[in-house]
């Protein structure tokens, strides 16, 4: 009788373990299950954001040329159907990369993508979508987070090989990872003329084509620069229906310059800043001449220079530190077809140049917006080629859960 | 004991099932469960590649031709390094048999790995699109030319945001179907070229058309042309003999001399002859000639003697102008379709019928009392006992900026060439692109 009971309950025992451990297995195999489930919809979700957001113009359907804030998000470019996005919604998105810049003659803090110096693009906070905005407008708020990057396809890159008589540019068009021989290039070289004492600079320009080698370079030799010239080249490459752009510029001076301030996408109106206001540097400085004109990219894939009247602003002097003068200028583009400003300058002796895109896909400038990816759980990615006016961009969305997914069960 | 071999057995039951279920239930792997779009990549890039019929055209090329080579190289350079790629091209036949035959197919990859998805494009051929043919202006013989002032040393007045190059490439895409031949007249050395009567690529030079895409402002060769007694009048410091001797020569030649915005005939722009001057309004290379420009063109077409004559002819019209009847009828037969209203302030007055001597044959814009905001004036003259026209002026006095369909709209309404519409029964000259793209690395 005791026997049979000692085996009853070590019977029972061993089967009430043995349940239990078959359930957690049971329970694991059905939890991982579950949470691949779970990333599976995470991706589906993603590549519908993706679409959502690249084929949908947003609402007012030109909000990008205007300086309201859209009812509904989108950046497809109204113009056009497929993933054909709009130059100037993308530069209204607030960048996750780069650091807010504060102009105190405006009171306002401006978002930042400069490729480095003398290429500048700087919009307002105020007119500026942020990522909170956008997320809220996607449906997403709280529920998911997102960094949404439009990187150019094809690059490129200028470097100086000889600096003076006769300079020589390579301009080396590549695309992710891969040079492109036989390439077209159009260009436009810019030289700043040295007018001396308080006058505007001139600027000469000529423009061309040529086309790369075999290792997808393409040199262009300018006779008559000396090392102390001020010059800038804007370069476009295409090749089966693929354009990049690529710039560069030499300056004589960086210490006293311009700096260009997007401020009314309505009004086509950029304020040219001197740089000790932006940079706060202490006592009153040189004034700073300028010559403002305007590059835009033909259908034909030539560069051509659109002239600027006078009552654009295109000339102009801004001072710093001098009492009641004006500390910036501004200047009215004449029309929204993308293109590049290109603000010629002179103070006490030095000249430059810098650049400015109008609609961000006139100098292949990126956009990355939303939250940074690093430290997320588990992140769903998708990509598209789309094209930003004619230019080819990658279109990357990464979009994570923000409901506490663990990555495994 | 008996129990406790029973619960050993039962576990033992459970653990079966549990390993035969755990083999059954297959996880899929990470690349499975968060996949990257391969489909809609595929077809992104290939719509891409698309964007200006370049992949069209290479599908079309044989299959040594080197634009595969460069469709390879593209597609290497615009996909992600992990990805991999298989082109393949099919020409879709409508003969009895396959429904598609391979035509061509690239790769950079020896397998496209184990997890792969693909998008298909469909391509015609540019030879097999609805195509309307239109009567070729001058087919009947005499004329047919249509030049294109496109000049590269000279800068436009009241084309704000555009260049005279961009609007030039528009009409030249825009008319010259509907010419024996388009020429774009690049710089002003060629336009001196034409204006002593000498074609450029054995063109017709005579009844041509003359399309000023550079406003109010209008390009003038340095040499003979700017020269004292020529082009310039050193009595009154103006180039308004310039425009004289331009209305001259559009007598001579028979020209259609057309002005697409504002004041013809404003200023004259050459960037080398001016470098230093500006129009008033910043931009250099350009003169001011004013008024005068128009009457002394208006003179020279009417053969009467040069006289200095500054006197604003043109109106500014209140509200708007509207298509005529006969341009809104045109507008759907050539389908052409600018915005059928317009401000007019540079409304030329009929009274310029009388003076010099012209008849308006064709309204683009409704009259408005006695000023005609765009309209095609020519001159009679009598040719062997026959009253006929030499010589015709085209202005469209409306304001910046310039719409370039309006001054197609009024050469087509005013030429009427006729479209002949043809059939499409072209066959095998659609092909199929597919797209596979795979994933390499990882699992």
């Amino acid at each position: 009788m005791t026997g049979a009971t000692i085996d009853h309950m070590i019977s029972v025992t061993v089967f009430l373990a043995a349940i239990l451990l078959f359930i957690s297995l049971f329970n694991q195999t059905i939890q991982t299950a579950v949470l691949y489930q779970r990333h599976r919809v995470l991706a589906t979700k993603c590549s519908d954001v993706l679409d959502n957001v690249l084929l949908n113009p947003g609402y007012p359907l030109e909000w990008g040329k205007t300086n309201s804030t859209p009812a509904a998000f989108g950046l497809q470019d109204p113009e056009f159907t497929q993933y054909r996005l709009s130059p100037f919604s993308l530069m209204r998105l607030q960048s996750s990369t780069g650091t807010p810049v504060y102009f105190g003659p405006t009171g306002l803090y401006y978002n930042n993508i400069t490729m480095g110096f003398g290429d500048f693009l700087l919009v307002p906070y105020t007119l500026a979508i942020n990522y909170s905005s956008a997320s809220k407008l996607l449906g997403i708020n709280n529920t998911h987070g997102f960094q949404l990057t439009i990187t150019p396809t094809i690059m490129v890159s200028i470097t100086e090989t000889q600096a003076e008589n006769p300079l020589i540019l390579n301009m080396k068009v590549f695309g992710i990872g891969f040079p492109l021989p036989n390439a077209t290039v159009s260009y436009c070289f810019l030289k700043v003329g040295e007018k001396q004492g308080q006058s505007h600079p001139y600027y000469t320009s000529f423009f061309g084509r040529t086309f790369t080698n075999d290792a997808g370079s393409a040199f262009l030799t300018v006779q008559d620069i000396a090392s102390e010239d001020s010059y800038a080249l804007i370069a476009y490459a295409h090749m089966s229906g693929l354009v990049g752009i690529g710039y560069h510029q030499r300056v004589s001076g960086v210490k006293r310059y311009v700096i260009p301030f997007v401020d009314s996408f309505e009004d086509k109106r950029v304020l040219l800043a001197h740089s000790y206001d932006v940079h706060n540097q202490g006592p009153p400085e040189s004034a700073v001449f300028y010559n403002a004109t305007f590059v835009l990219l033909t259908e034909d894939f030539t560069l051509r220079e659109m002239p600027m009247e006078n009552s654009t602003g295109k000339l102009g002097k801004i001072v710093y530190g001098h009492g009641t003068e004006k500390t910036y200028h501004s200047l009215t583009i004449p029309t929204y077809n993308p293109g590049i400003l290109v603000v010629t300058y002179q103070s006490s002796n030095e000249y430059g140049v810098v650049l400015m895109p109008w609609g961000i896909s006139s100098m292949a400038f990126p956009v990355a917006f939303g939250e940074v990816p690093e430290g997320k759980e588990w992140v769903a990615t998708d990509v598209r080629q789309v094209l930003v006016n004619g230019i080819a961009y990658q279109a990357k969305l990464s979009l994570w859960s923000l409901e506490g997914y663990p990555v495994v069960g | 004991m008996m129990r406790t071999i029973e619960i050993f057995l039962v576990i033992m039951i459970i653990t079966g099932a549990f390993i035969i279920a755990s083999l059954f239930a297959v996880l899929p792997s990470p690349r499975q469960v968060s996949p990257l779009n391969l489909r809609r990549l595929a077809l992104t890039t290939l719509q891409t590649l698309d964007v200006n019929h370049d992949l069209s055209q290479t599908t079309f090329k044989p299959t040594d031709d080197p634009a595969w080579g460069e469709l390879q190289i593209v597609l290497s350079a615009c996909l992600p390094p992990n990805i991999v790629y298989n082109l393949t091209v099919y020409e879709a036949s409508n003969n009895e048999g396959a429904l598609y035959t391979l035509k061509k197919s690239i790769s950079n990859a020896r397998s496209i790995g184990i997890e792969s998805d693909a998008a298909s494009y469909l391509v015609a051929s540019s030879n097999v699109t609805f195509s309307v043919t239109p009567e070729k202006v001058g087919e009947g013989g005499g004329g047919g030319t249509l030049y294109i002032l496109n000049c590269s040393n000279a800068n436009g007045w009241w084309i704000t945001g555009y260049t005279s190059q961009s609007l030039a490439e528009d009409l030249y895409n825009l008319l010259s179907p509907y010419f024996q031949k388009t020429i774009m007249i690049q710089n002003t050395a060629q336009l001196a070229q034409i204006l002593n009567g000498t074609s450029i690529q054995d063109e017709t030079l005579q009844n041509a058309v003359v399309i000023n895409t550079f406003g109010e402002a209008v390009p003038i060769p340095s040499g003979y042309y700017s020269s004292s007694g020529v082009g310039y009048d050193d009595a009154h410091g103006s180039y308004a003999l310039y425009c004289y001797t331009l209305g001259k020569r559009v007598l001579q030649y028979n020209w259609t001399w057309a002005s697409i915005v504002g004041y013809p005939l404003y200023y004259v722009g050459n960037t080398g002859l001016f470098p230093n001057e500006q129009n008033g309004w910043g931009i250099y290379g350009m003169r001011n000639v004013g008024s005068a420009g128009l009457n002394a063109f208006l003179r020279g077409l009417d053969s009467q003697a040069y006289a200095y004559d500054g006197t604003w002819i043109t109106g500014e019209l209140p509200g708007v102008v509207y298509l005529s009847n006969q341009a809104r009828y045109y507008c759907n037969y050539y389908g052409v379709y600018p915005s059928p209203y317009h401000t007019a302030t540079r409304a030329l007055p009929s009274s310029i019928t009388g003076t010099y001597h012209l008849n308006v044959t064709t309204y683009v814009f409704g009259q408005v009392g006695n000023w005609n905001p765009g309209a095609i004036y020519r001159h009679p003259a009598i040719i062997n006992g026959t009253t006929r026209f030499k010589g015709s002026l085209f202005a469209l006095g409306v304001t910046r900026t310039p719409d370039i369909r309006l001054t197609a709209l009024g050469i087509l309404c005013d030429y009427k060439p006729r479209l002949y519409r043809s059939e499409y029964t072209a066959a095998g000259t659609s092909r199929l692109v597919v797209l596979q793209l795979g994933q390499t690395g990882g699992v």
